[in-house]
């Protein structure tokens, strides 16, 4: 027995080595295969996802999560944007292929998705969801891949290779509470309310509301909540016995709708102003869209689909003749500059002929005015600070494209302005 | 003290709605000593059909679809797959009802897209004014539901021969089939019973307060488990208790958040899990659960 | 374990054994040489599922005792040893080790609740670690980095540094983290399976079932029914921490959303299609359960039936939750056992033939 089972771990062992030795030469993993920094035929620098003929792009969207409808659009605008440059002759000599995955707002998707697709896309266009992002913000630095992400909080920045579009949530709700004092009789000394959600988006909002209530001699009632709470009675009641003369609302449209609604309906009528996720113009057709359409408003960099401006005429008249009966809500301005960030990186790297991930990160960075059809316009010369300190305000109307139309123009408030953004 | 008035008032409304839900995991856990995952599913099920029938038939018409919709699929499930199944245990049939419940809500989630669906209810946004105190009318017309389905549930129980296999089948299966009670008829009635019960708990779950049913409508099923046990698996009156004091608990740690601080906030999502445990720890089968007695 | 024929069947056996495992180890041993980031990563995810699953499986298939709070177990290992390591200063290994030690605790620290607790009380009894756990997640900060999360140090092992930087090339393959940590990973899991395998073999396993099926009889017949069975929670709790360092690893960063009430469900769901009971099946059910939704959202394009994301229609995410959940009622119908019950099945069949054909051969060889 022992001869027979010590002859069988010599195989076993034999077996084991030779087949390791053998993988040295057979593995497309062996060094020497790659192409990083490698030149291409065109005299261009290429890096990981430019071929000779493709430039590869991803999205990691979420498109059966909570997001899905922000994520669809942005998609589908993505798409559209990509299969127009392509028509035109494409960038360098080269069509752009998106690559979408799907995480469903889930972790390990979005980390399993990016591990997949990261090694063979030049960049991403698309990443939806801050605790994907954050999850993986060290990997994505790391990697020096440009990304996108679709999401506003504060601590997604200070990277290099991501590039937070327009404002985030902190500047938003500094820019929304000198609105309210403003223009909504709020005075010093008044309280006002905020909800908010549990997490990054609702706890970058609250930095912000916190740091303008206090330079404007306000006081701050906070309400956290779970996105998967629905019924807002609670909070209402006691925003109601703190005496709040208004509220900020950086949770979902569901939560945003039951606030308003629940707080008309109990006589707490005082103007609600909301982040640019408390809002999609699906509410509008609820019973809570009368409540809406009354004293809420929203914040946002990006340019509501309503506004008429060529760009967006066009971008509005082409997204309607590809998907028809599709809703044009925020997502598919957002996805579409998003797309556009990303194209106007790869041709000043084309110029520059360095396709590397490095080249399109610098020529990401030397744009210092960036857009203003889509949003207000852009610095992406650093990336420890918002790109923009600008934002809309917004208002729903049901008659509007995308319901929603601009109540105010982009301004930068003074406080927004000097505001030092917290390093995390 | 018109505060805590008002919070009280409110967590009882949300707590008529929690005991409406929790009551369909009762009904099903007494006859068969399962605990139903499948229920958020089914409440799903129910507010979809209520949602796209009531623009064609009205109101009342849609409702009364949807619990007979959501019955169905409620019977469904039992017929086609629980009573086929070959398990050891009772834990495994809630692990089967896990995998059905990701089987109907992926379906339903993907029919209701991203939309959000007004149910079309008479109630509206109208409150009710008692004093300085304000409630929605849907919660008080949820509140004398769940108290009018209690109520007969406990007569059923009590006087229908239907009631009386149920009970005997709860007590000891083997004995009731050898009286001639049909077992699987007893627990088919019960899934079809929890289906119907969920499609008016899915009303109460999408109406104002609420704007009406989306893909996360189904999530707030899990605050009815803590409802459901703190009352006891198997008692009717005990899911009305409990889904009374989750509500309440809840709404007075959100309201009084601010002051509460030092828990952290938020606090009012995990409070009813604590309530939980402490009552289970005083009372292992609930408050009105009734206690497994075993003789050697 | 009682062999009527040691001396004849042993060295058969023992030949058979090592031809079965000998491809698969050198399979596992290959395959970082050859497959791309992505399927190293999904096996390392598949590799924390299966000790997890192996964990529950103790509790829920041998024990007969549902949990839900699977995923907080999970979280204490992994945020245990982020903080034993970054803050208090533990050598990592160290602090993987009493990670593990602090899930147990946690485990233990809940054992009151769950001796008194029986069945349905108990399964929905833990729903609250889910649900507590998430709040502290979020609200302790100092400790657990609040929404935001933490980076995990990773793993060093003797002066071996399960990162990317230093740079290593094994035979012309660059190794980064995930290469390193593939090898961590195979030889976790395989501890992991082996203690299981011994915990259900002994006596221990034995009186486990005997309580699951028979608690009464089993009281009766000596078993010390309450502490084996706070036993087998803190045991189970333990292997939740594990799996939890392993894929805080893996993730190179801690965030709360990732231990909620679906990374619970998902292990419960493993043990049903894998074989509950089983140590193998539960690798399987891991298996099952974490690749499918990466396989078919990667290759869901060259598939009939699932849409382009995006384009209406059933996506693969969806596509991989209707197949995960119909996996877990299919099991109960047409399969009982799970996948361990249907490669014992086929097994018993092959060795079957194999006993067949030595006996027409054993008079030769006793020459």
């Amino acid at each position: 027995m022992g001869e027979i089972s010590s002859r069988a771990g010599i195989a076993a062992l034999a077996l084991l080595s030779l087949a390791v030795a053998a993988t040295g030469c057979a593995s497309g993993k062996a060094t020497g295969g790659g192409d990083a920094g490698a030149a291409s035929d065109d005299g261009v620098r290429t890096g990981p996802g430019v071929a000779a003929t493709t430039i590869t792009v991803s999205a990691l969207t979420d498109l059966t999560g909570p997001y899905a409808s922000f994520g669809k659009s942005q998609t589908q605008a993505q798409q559209l944007y990509f299969d127009q440059v392509n028509a035109s002759g494409g960038v360098c000599g080269r069509k752009y292929e998106l690559v979408v995955r799907d995480h469903g707002y889930d972790t390990q998707k979005a980390v399993a998705a990016y591990t997949e697709v990261a090694p063979r896309s030049a960049a991403i266009a698309q990443f939806i969801g801050s605790p994907m992002i954050t999850a993986l913000k060290q990997r994505i630095d790391g990697d020096k891949l440009l990304t996108i992400p679709m999401a506003w909080a504060t601590t997604l920045l200070g990277s290099r290779a991501i590039q937070v579009t327009g404002t985030t949530y902190d500047i938003d709700m500094i820019n929304g509470v000198e609105f309210l004092t403003k223009e909504k009789g709020v005075q010093p000394g008044d309280k006002i309310g905020h909800l908010y959600f549990e997490g990054d988006y609702g706890e970058s909002a609250l930095n912000g509301s916190k740091y303008a209530a206090d330079k404007l001699g306000l006081q701050v009632v906070e309400q956290k909540i779970k996105a998967t709470d629905q019924d807002m009675s609670a909070q209402v009641a006691a925003f109601k016995a703190a005496g709040v003369k208004a509220v900020l609302v950086s949770v979902g449209p569901r939560q945003t709708a039951s606030l308003v609604g629940v707080s008309l309906a109990k006589g707490m009528d005082v103007p609600f102003v909301g982040s640019n996720s408390a809002y999609s113009p699906q509410l509008l057709g609820t019973p809570a869209g009368p409540a809406l359409l009354k004293d809420f408003y929203y914040i946002s960099a990006g340019t509501p689909v309503s506004v008429k401006n060529p760009a967006m005429q066009k971008l509005v008249a082409d997204y309607q003749a590809k998907y028809p009966g599709e809703t044009l809500d925020s997502g598919v301005p957002t996805g579409w500059s998003a797309a556009m960030i990303v194209d106007e990186a790869m041709r000043k790297a084309c110029e520059a002929k360095d396709l590397s991930r490095d080249g399109v990160l610098t020529a990401h960075r030397s744009q210092s005015g960036f857009g203003g059809d889509f949003g207000t316009p852009m610095d992406f010369t650093f990336f420890d600070r918002p790109a923009s300190r600008s934002s809309y305000v917004l208002k729903p109307d049901k008659a509007a494209l995308g319901g929603a139309v601009v109540f105010r123009e982009p301004e930068v408030s003074a406080l927004a302005k000097d505001y030092p953004i917290p390093t995390s | 003290m018109a505060v805590f008035l008002e919070l009280l008032v409110n967590g009882v409304s949300v707590g008529a709605v929690y005991a409406l839900i929790a009551l369909g995991f009762v009904v099903i856990f007494k006859a068969t000593e399962v605990v139903n995952f499948t229920h958020a599913s089914l409440l799903l099920a129910g507010g979809y059909v209520i949602a796209r029938m009531h623009p064609l038939i009205g109101f009342w018409a849609a409702l009364a679809a949807g619990i007979v919709a959501a019955a169905l699929v409620g019977a469904l499930v039992e017929f086609l797959i629980l009573r086929r199944a070959h398990v050891g245990s009772r834990g495994v049939l809630a692990i089967v009802t896990i995998g059905v419940d990701i089987l109907l809500t992926t379906e339903l989630t993907r029919r209701i897209g991203t939309e959000v669906l007004a149910l079309g209810d008479p109630w509206g946004d109208r409150v009710l004014r008692l004093g300085p105190i304000t409630v929605a009318e849907t919660r008080v017309v949820a509140l004398a539901v769940a108290g009018a389905l209690i109520a007969a549930f406990l007569l059923a129980f009590t006087f229908t021969g239907w009631g009386v296999a149920m009970r005997a089948t709860a007590e000891d299966a083997e004995t009731a089939a050898l009286m001639g009670v049909r077992l699987g008829r007893v627990s088919l009635s019960a899934w079809a019973v929890a289906g119907a019960l969920a499609a008016v708990a899915a009303l109460f779950l999408c109406v104002f307060p609420t704007p009406g049913l989306d893909r996360g409508t189904a999530a707030v099923a899990m605050k009815a488990f803590p409802a459901a046990i703190l009352g006891g698996l198997d008692s009717t009156s005990g899911a009305l208790a409990g889904g009374l004091i989750v509500g309440v608990t809840e709404t007075l740690m959100n309201g009084y958040q601010s002051e509460l601080v030092f828990l952290g906030r938020g606090i009012g999502d995990a409070a009813p899990f604590l309530v939980m445990i402490v009552i289970l720890l005083l009372r292992p089968s609930g408050l009105f659960g009734t206690k497994e007695q075993a003789r050697v | 374990m009682s062999d009527p024929t040691p001396s004849a069947a042993t060295p058969g056996r023992g030949v058979l054994r090592a031809a079965l495992w000998l491809p698969v180890l050198a399979a596992a041993v290959v395959v970082p040489f050859y497959l791309e980031g992505f399927w190293l990563q999904a096996g390392l995810f598949a590799m924390s599922a299966a000790i997890g699953a192996i964990g529950i499986n103790l509790l829920t298939g041998a024990a007969g005792q549902l949990s839900l709070g699977h995923a907080f177990f999970l979280a204490a290992g992994a945020y245990s040893y982020v903080y034993l390591s970054s803050d208090v200063g533990l050598p990592t290994p160290l602090a993987a080790l009493a990670a593990v030690a602090v899930a147990g605790v946690c485990g233990g620290l809940f054992s009151p609740i769950a001796g008194r607790l029986k069945g349905a009380y108990l399964g929905i009894a833990t729903l609250a670690l889910i649900f507590v756990g998430q709040h502290i997640l979020f609200n302790a900060e100092p400790v657990t980095g609040g929404f935001n999360g933490r980076p995990v140090p990773p793993m060093e092992l003797f002066g071996f540094v399960f990162a990317d930087t230093p740079e290593l090339v094994v035979l012309d393959v660059p190794f980064g983290s995930l290469e390193r940590l593939w090898f961590l990973g195979l030889a976790l899991l395989a501890g992991a399976a082996a203690f299981a395998r011994g915990v259900l073999r002994g006596r221990p396993g034995l009186a486990l079932i005997a309580i699951r099926d028979q608690e009464i009889a089993a009281g009766v017949m000596g078993v010390p029914v309450a502490r084996y069975r706070a036993g087998v929670f803190v045991l189970s709790s333990m292997y939740g921490g594990l799996a939890g360092v392993l894929v805080a690893l893996v993730f190179q960063r801690v965030v709360p959303d990732h231990f909620g009430i679906l990374l619970s469900l998902d292990h419960l769901a493993m043990i049903v299609i894998g074989g509950l009971g089983s140590v193998g099946g539960a690798v399987a059910g891991a298996a099952f359960v974490s690749l499918l939704p990466q396989l078919l959202t990667r290759y869901g394009d060259a598939l009939p039936l699932v849409a382009e994301p995006g384009s209406g229609g059933v996506s693969p995410a969806e596509a991989a939750r209707i197949l995960y959940g119909a996996a877990v009622v299919a099991v109960v119908l047409f399969l009982p056992g799970g996948l361990a019950g249907l490669a014992t099945r086929l097994g018993r069949v092959r060795l079957k033939e194999l006993k067949w054909a030595k006996s027409a051969a054993a008079p030769e060889s006793r020459r």
